[in-house]
């Protein structure tokens, strides 16, 4: 597990300049009393209570903050915390319960009666904590949520999934993440565990949108890695004679990927959009990573 | 136009209404705990329906770019389950607290039992604690008196009268209501509560002073548009702008802020229609066009 008092300094710096005196002080005691040891239904209480000091909006989380973020825990990624995920994720940590059994214990039962954020926060919170098979039900539950908010918590930015759900888990969780239009670049450690079960789910959700007359989702591509074979490969070839500009590119990453970067050249010189085209060419020597597909979406990180 | 519609139980409703709500303008809404239509029988079927008040039905009305937000309490026709009751009274504190919630409601009185009292004056007590404003649902049958009886305890335990928002009156109750300091809410619901010609007869005579129009629109025949129609009658028939913003707008929004619960620097702003929104105020569109409501 992480160090919790790292973290929570971490969490400290954060905060400063979101809350004024009264919520700060609110927090202080709040953690002091968690620390005490509080019962479930007041622990839940004091989650609930946070949203009275700070509302539920983007913490914009510095630069550095990120960086400092990913030394406290490799791959994590803050980007999209808001203020009250700051605070309660500070409650939670403040706990010293948390390699016991009653740490998890109250845990879940705050998520059994959480509402949309503090469900966002809990799931932000399980990858720092300790007996991480405690938790393992419930981050399924979250990726099973209609919430979309509550799934990209637990899906995105976030190293518990790839560190500790099984195949199947994992799969539901890319492919839904295409599904929804989530933001696969961010769903942490997705390079490391593709697979040829996961390229086929992907190549036969492709198929299915293309049988609907429907623009495949570009970032679905980024599925396939090596994997899928010549199927993957007709795919992508289809997906690059296409009308998408997005398609296009994620499409050329995607060869990129699957080996077949030397076909790049080439079809640089046969693209029609300038940026596409440039894209294409710095893809061709290496081999683009996953957050290589978010400047196919043409899109800044929230 | 902007509306609010402070009561509406859009667990019944469909997308198409969201849809038709937030293109007629409605903006913000307040979803009540109230009684399902069928009566529960577990402390389960509570703990879910009040998590889909803070969760899912939130979620389902942001999708429309409206604002929701809920009350949570235990309705008086169900406080008559006695053993249940007990309960769901010790449920309340658990979700009552939570962020987006206005008030401690819709409480009150049905048939005017000893146990719908006992329940009115526990949640009562409970919002005096907390600082919390209370809505109160006034019967169908002997509404006058139960009013009354709504108000003389509330203020009995203690209950600031500006915390305290009186629904579903009528021209026969909106006298005592107003008299009493606290806020009339009327329901604009076909067949057995007020019709928006009425409406706009109570608007003339009484001007906005406090007074609340809803629609309380739920699983009966009822109509998640009653604001703005009614809103529109107003301006058809001669009221001035002003007042319909004020009873279809700013008292609501008057009202229930004092909750500290609703962000009122946000609502103000334009909506933010964002499917795959990170957070309330700040919608993160991420170049991929998001599908509506995309069941998975
Ligand atoms: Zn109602």
């Amino acid at each position: 597990m992480s160090n919790p008092q790292e973290l929570l300094d971490w969490i400290d710096g954060e905060l400063g300049c979101h809350l004024d005196e009264a919520g700060d002080d609110w927090i202080r005691k709040a953690r002091a009393e968690v620390a005490g040891g509080v019962d479930d239904g007041r622990f839940a209480q004091l989650l609930a209570l946070a949203s009275r000091q700070a509302r539920r909006r983007a913490a914009d989380i510095s630069s550095e903050g990120r960086s400092r973020a990913a030394e406290l825990l490799a791959g994590w990624d803050p980007v999209a915390w808001s203020v009250l995920d700051l605070l309660r994720v500070s409650l939670v940590l403040s706990r010293d319960d948390l390699a016991e059994e009653s740490g998890p214990r109250a845990i879940l039962e705050a998520f059994r009666f959480g509402d949309v954020g503090e469900l966002c926060a809990l799931a932000r919170a399980l990858q720092f904590l300790p007996q991480p098979e405690a938790y393992l039900w419930q981050a399924r539950e979250c990726c099973r949520s209609n919430m979309n908010e509550v799934f990209e918590a637990m899906a995105c930015d976030n190293a518990f999934p790839a560190k500790h759900f099984d195949e199947v888990a994992w799969r539901a969780l890319v492919v839904k993440a295409v599904f929804i239009s989530a933001p696969l670049d961010r769903v942490l450690g997705l390079d490391n565990r593709l697979s040829e079960d996961l390229a086929r789910m992907a190549l036969d959700l492709a198929d299915e949108r293309r049988s609907a007359g429907r623009e495949v989702q570009p970032l679905l591509w980024m599925c396939l890695g090596r994997h899928g074979g010549q199927r993957a490969l007709d795919s992508l070839e289809r997906e690059v004679a296409g009308d998408s500009v997005a398609g296009r590119r994620a499409a050329a990453l995607a060869l990129s990927r699957a080996g077949e970067g030397q076909r790049l050249a080439a079809l640089a010189a046969g693209e029609s959009d300038p940026q596409a085209a440039a894209a294409l060419l710095a893809a061709q020597d290496e081999a683009p990573t996953q957050a290589a597909f978010r400047a196919v979406l043409d899109c800044p990180l929230p | 136009m902007k509306y609010f519609d402070p009561h509406i139980h859009l667990t019944s409703r469909t997308t198409d209404d969201l849809e038709a709500m937030a293109a007629a303008g409605i903006r913000a809404v307040i979803e009540p705990a109230f009684w399902i239509g069928q009566p529960r029988t577990r402390i389960g079927s509570y703990i879910d329906y009040f998590s889909s008040l803070i969760g899912w039905e939130r979620f389902r009305a942001s999708q429309f770019g409206i604002a929701h937000y809920c009350t949570i309490g235990l309705n008086s026709k169900e406080a008559n389950n006695e053993a249940l009751a007990e309960e769901v009274l010790n449920l309340v504190p658990r979700f009552a607290l939570k962020e987006g919630v206005v008030a401690i409601g819709e409480i009150g009185f049905d048939e005017i039992t000893a146990a719908e009292e006992h329940a009115y004056r526990v949640q009562l007590e409970f919002a005096v604690q907390n600082d919390m404003l209370v809505m109160v649902h006034s019967p169908h049958r002997d509404k006058k008196r139960g009013i009354q009886l709504s108000i003389e305890i509330a203020r009995e335990m203690g209950l600031g009268m500006e915390k305290l928002i009186i629904d579903h009156n009528n021209e026969e109750t909106v006298d005592d209501t107003l008299r009493s300091g606290a806020w009339a809410a009327f329901t604009i619901y076909p067949h057995t509560k007020m019709d928006s010609a009425r409406m706009v007869e109570v608007v003339k005579k009484y001007g906005p002073e406090r007074i609340i129009v809803d629609s309380s629109a739920d699983w009966g025949i009822s109509n998640p548009l009653s604001v703005p129609e009614t809103a529109a009658l107003m301006e058809s028939s001669g009221v001035d702008a002003e007042t319909i913003r004020r009873v279809t707008w700013q008292n609501a929004l008057d009202a229930y802020a004092q909750s500290g619960q609703i962000d009122v620097a946000a609502l103000e702003a334009e909506a933010q229609i964002d499917q795959t929104r990170t957070f309330l105020d700040n919608s993160v569109l991420r170049g991929q066009q998001p599908e509506r409501s995309v069941k998975s």
